[in-house]
């Protein structure tokens, strides 16, 4: 039983009340300085919160140049969502936590979903995490020279896609433990790409002028994290949620789009 | 691709050969679960893998709580340095506990 329940029936009415309850999501919206004018970047952000008051906090968090988080209850119950302020050079990223009550199953080993979507803002904050509008996307998906490009669509091409990428590494000059730290970021990213995005999807290996650039993108219905929350399968493997952690800690910059055509995480390996 | 073989005993030891990711899952479940059949404990050696990562590591934790809870204790021994880096990111120790390592 979850601990967080009393009794059967209070068991019994959270499943119903997890049938009904929305995903849980993170939005991420821009404020621009130039133009003063807030933009979704990440899903449809309506929170509630009036925009000339989140206008002032994105200028307040700008004028500080810190990062600015806050805790937000909703009225009919306790679920502490979060509202993070990111002073960038320009503009604030707005992201908004909502668990919409999704808590950790009992018994779970996997991350819960505030351990998940706290360690995103926190990348964000600390500028390792970037939050790439359709626009940016487009331009940063291009840049550099192709190093290698293969589609995966089974877990069963994922040794061989990583002696193909670490062979192209070696080539490029990289030494062999920073290789591998890369192609376990690769891997975890293609793991993910396979379970939540859609089955399969898109690796493209770049070489940029200071970095080697790997672009992974699915063909999912773009990040709801919801599906992090489902009891764990019994073939054991659903994801532990731990993959983008190994990222995040691993690499020097990330980049991640997610939207109704799918996700694309950029994973960059700097190399001067 | 991983590759398993059992050494059989009252407490089998399962070695591991090659690559744990997302496609190894049928192949460590039901090496360890057959070796588990009727034993007191099962020793999963991890010395000569060469790849882990998330998916692999998270199938491990699975089988290490599963067993337990069917009274067959599971440890580890072995670890290569690029497991233990993985298990060490993912701190494992504290989802399947100490115990589990006592060996490695």
């Amino acid at each position: 039983m979850n601990p967080g329940h009393e009794t059967l029936q209070d068991e019994a009415e959270a499943i119903v009340d997890d049938a009904e309850r929305p995903p849980a999501t993170l939005q991420v919206c821009r404020y621009l300085t130039r133009s003063r004018t807030l933009r979704s970047v990440i899903g449809e952000f309506d929170i509630g919160i009036p925009v000339d008051d989140l206008k002032r906090h994105a200028i307040e968090a700008l004028r500080r140049n810190e990062f600015m988080a806050y805790t937000v209850s909703l009225p009919d119950h306790f679920d502490s969502d979060e509202l993070c302020f990111v002073p960038q050079d320009g503009w604030c990223d707005i992201l908004s936590v909502r668990t919409n009550g999704w808590r950790r199953h009992h018994g779970d080993h996997r991350r819960s979903l505030n351990e998940i979507l706290s360690d995103l803002a926190a990348a964000v904050a600390c500028a390792k995490l970037r939050i790439l509008s359709v626009e940016e996307l487009e331009v940063e998906r291009r840049r550099g020279a192709v190093l290698l490009e293969r589609e995966l669509d089974d877990a069963a091409g994922l040794a061989k896609a990583r002696e193909t990428i670490d062979a192209v590494l070696r080539d490029d000059g990289l030494p062999k433990a920073v290789r591998a730290t890369y192609v376990l970021c690769i891997s975890e990213a293609a793991s993910n790409m396979l379970l939540h995005g859609g089955g399969g999807g898109r690796l493209s290996l770049r070489r940029l002028d200071d970095r080697l650039r790997t672009v992974v993108t699915d063909r999912g219905p773009g990040l709801n994290f919801v599906n992090w929350m489902e009891p764990p399968a019994a073939d054991g493997q659903a994801s532990m949620g731990y993959g983008l952690k190994i990222i995040l800690d691993s690499l020097d910059a990330v980049g991640l789009h997610t939207g109704e055509s799918g996700t694309t995480l950029l994973l960059d390996q700097l190399t001067t | 691709m991983l590759q398993t073989t059992t050494t059989p005993g009252p407490a089998p030891t399962v070695h591991l050969s090659g690559e744990l990711d997302l496609d190894c899952a049928d192949s460590l479940r039901g090496a360890v679960f057959a070796a588990a059949r009727g034993a007191q404990a099962v020793v999963v050696d991890f010395g000569d893998v060469q790849f882990i990562d998330s998916s692999g590591t998270g199938i491990f934790v699975r089988l290490c709580l599963d067993l337990r809870s069917q009274g067959v204790p599971v440890t580890a021994r072995r670890l290569p340095p690029q497991v233990r880096g993985v298990f060490d990111m993912l701190r494992v120790r504290e989802l399947v506990g100490d115990e589990v390592f006592a060996g490695a």
